[in-house]
């Protein structure tokens, strides 16, 4: 499961050889398409830091500047 | 193609010498000349601001400040202040301000014993005491620079962060790299924060307590030591690559790497020992002790975004996210946004998100860590649970900017309300409204 979810994912990222071009990219541009988080989700973002022991790999802070986990 | 060694040119240095400077000059004037009749767009049209307000509420039976067991009772309300100028073409400045003030149950009673005669003592109540309020402020600026093909952005930030207990000063930076025609983007960064505890430790273990209530086999002598060091540094480094995989949808992948160094435990959260006689006053536990952690912390979370555009009606957004840390934590992270678009001006987001966590190798519940151990810690934030979180968003669109307030016009507005169920009983609802305003 694992090898077909890895090479599921490689498989998706090597289409990148067909580039969108910049006139085709209408839907990419969408705002609900952004690939980071959006700005009214920092204060959830926040509790999740303090109650959770996870934290990153979503722009938002990893660790430190704060007394939480 | 070689030259003849009788051809003109090579015959004559001298016209070879002019006709370089003169293509040379020829280039030049031709770059220049494209530099300024090609277009470029602004990285930011106008100055823009952001007024956020979050309102938060939680409660649980398993406070870490009274050792596993207690009341976690907190609210949180919090406004934000973001401003973003763009000082050319090429340059954004922003300035965030955040102030959080919030009210704890949980970290009343830090000192529990506040000589209210109407209230008995208890872990499970509020006291009235100054640990039971706190205002959080931080300032964050940050600069970013993009290149005139908008294909490489420099940032850089700082961060300034102050409450009673914890103050906060962090820097960092970062490089982006798009290619293939914009298809593809990588990015890096580096964060180092340097922090430093005013240590609040609970107040029945602090030289020359004494409270002629208290109760138990002996005398209350617990053998506890205060830490001999009050900083916390926190190094990160971030990685993200993201790639348009069709016109309809594309991906992200994160990895953050942070090393954290220092006092990495909270002075105030109790523990009991299983192997330490137990003293009360009136119903409220005396600690044996403070959690003790280890001195470092490695951790390590990866995380993907996909987004795919179903139609003009429906998105789809998806996040997953998995988490190592060296204290023996392992979680999972999953969540999905469907953003529902009710005509050009306003759009509805249903979201779930799914948590779930191993425990760390320090966690004990109340009474099961013994006096003898290394390290140890009550806090139910480190244990194995699993959460659910339900939300909705409503947000509303005006691109034209109409409605006006002074030189600036309302872009959107963002309201949303999540609610956050923990396998151990805690329970939270968080409620969010956010607006953006445009300058003229």
């Amino acid at each position: 499961m694992k090898k077909l979810i890895i090479v599921g994912f490689i498989g998706c990222f090597s289409t990148s050889c067909v580039a969108v071009k910049q006139y085709e990219k209408v839907y990419l541009n969408d705002e609900e398409m952004q690939l980071s988080a959006k700005g009214s989700e920092r204060f959830e973002t926040n509790f999740q830091v303090y109650r959770e022991a996870a934290a990153g790999a979503n722009g938002g802070k990893s660790g430190g500047g704060c007394g939480c986990n | 193609m070689a030259l003849r060694p009788d051809h003109p040119i090579t015959k004559h240095p001298l016209s070879l010498r002019k006709i370089t400077i003169l293509s040379l000059l020829l280039t030049a004037q031709l770059g220049f000349s494209q530099q300024d009749t090609s277009y470029k767009k602004r990285v930011l049209e106008s100055a823009e601001i952001d007024l956020l307000f979050s309102y938060y509420g939680q409660d649980g039976q398993n406070a870490a400040v009274t050792g596993g067991e207690g009341s976690e009772e907190l609210t949180d309300a919090t406004s934000a202040l973001v401003v973003r100028i763009p000082l050319n073409d090429d340059d954004v400045l922003t300035a965030d301000v955040v102030i959080s003030a919030y009210t704890s149950a949980s970290s009343s009673n830090v000192n529990p014993f506040d000589g209210d005669a109407n209230r008995r003592v208890s872990p499970f109540s509020a006291s009235s005491g100054a640990s039971r309020k706190d205002v959080l402020v931080h300032f964050n600026p940050s600069y970013r620079h993009a290149s005139d093909d908008r294909n490489n952005v420099y940032s850089a930030n700082a961060y300034i962060a102050s409450e009673y207990d914890y103050f906060s000063l962090g820097f960092g930076g970062g490089y982006t790299r798009l290619f293939n025609e914009k298809n593809t983007e990588f990015s890096v960064g580096a964060k180092v924060y340097f922090d430093t505890w005013n240590p609040q430790y609970p107040m029945e273990l602090r030289d020359g307590f004494f409270d002629s209530r208290t109760v138990g086999i002996g005398s209350y002598t617990p053998n506890f030591a205060e830490f001999d060091h009050e900083r916390r540094n926190t190094y990160a480094i971030t990685m993200a690559l993201s790639q348009i995989l069709g016109k309809k949808w594309q991906g992200a992948v994160f990895m953050d790497a942070v090393l954290q160094k220092g006092l990495l435990s909270t002075p105030f959260q109790r523990v009991y020992f299983g192997d330490a006689n137990d003293f009360f006053i009136e119903n409220f536990q005396l600690a044996d002790d403070v959690e003790r952690l280890p001195d470092t912390r490695f951790k390590l979370p990866l995380g993907g975004r996909l987004n795919y555009y179903l139609s003009d009606t429906f998105i789809l957004r998806s996040y997953y996210r998995f988490y190592y840390d060296d204290w023996g934590i392992t979680a999972h992270t999953a969540s999905l946004e469907v953003p529902v678009k009710l005509g050009n001006a306003f759009t509805l987001y249903p979201t779930y998100r799914f948590y779930s966590q191993s425990a760390a190798d320090y966690f004990y519940e109340k009474e099961e860590a013994l006096s003898t151990f290394a390290f140890y810690t009550s806090d139910y934030d480190l244990s194995k649970y699993r959460a659910h979180q339900y939300g909705m968003g409503l947000r509303y669109k005006d691109i034209f900017t109409q409605a006006k307030i002074l030189n600036f016009g309302l872009k959107a507005v963002d309201l949303r309300v999540n609610h956050y169920d923990r396998s151990d009983g805690l329970s939270a609802f968080i409620v969010t409204l956010g607006t953006t305003f445009a300058g003229d």
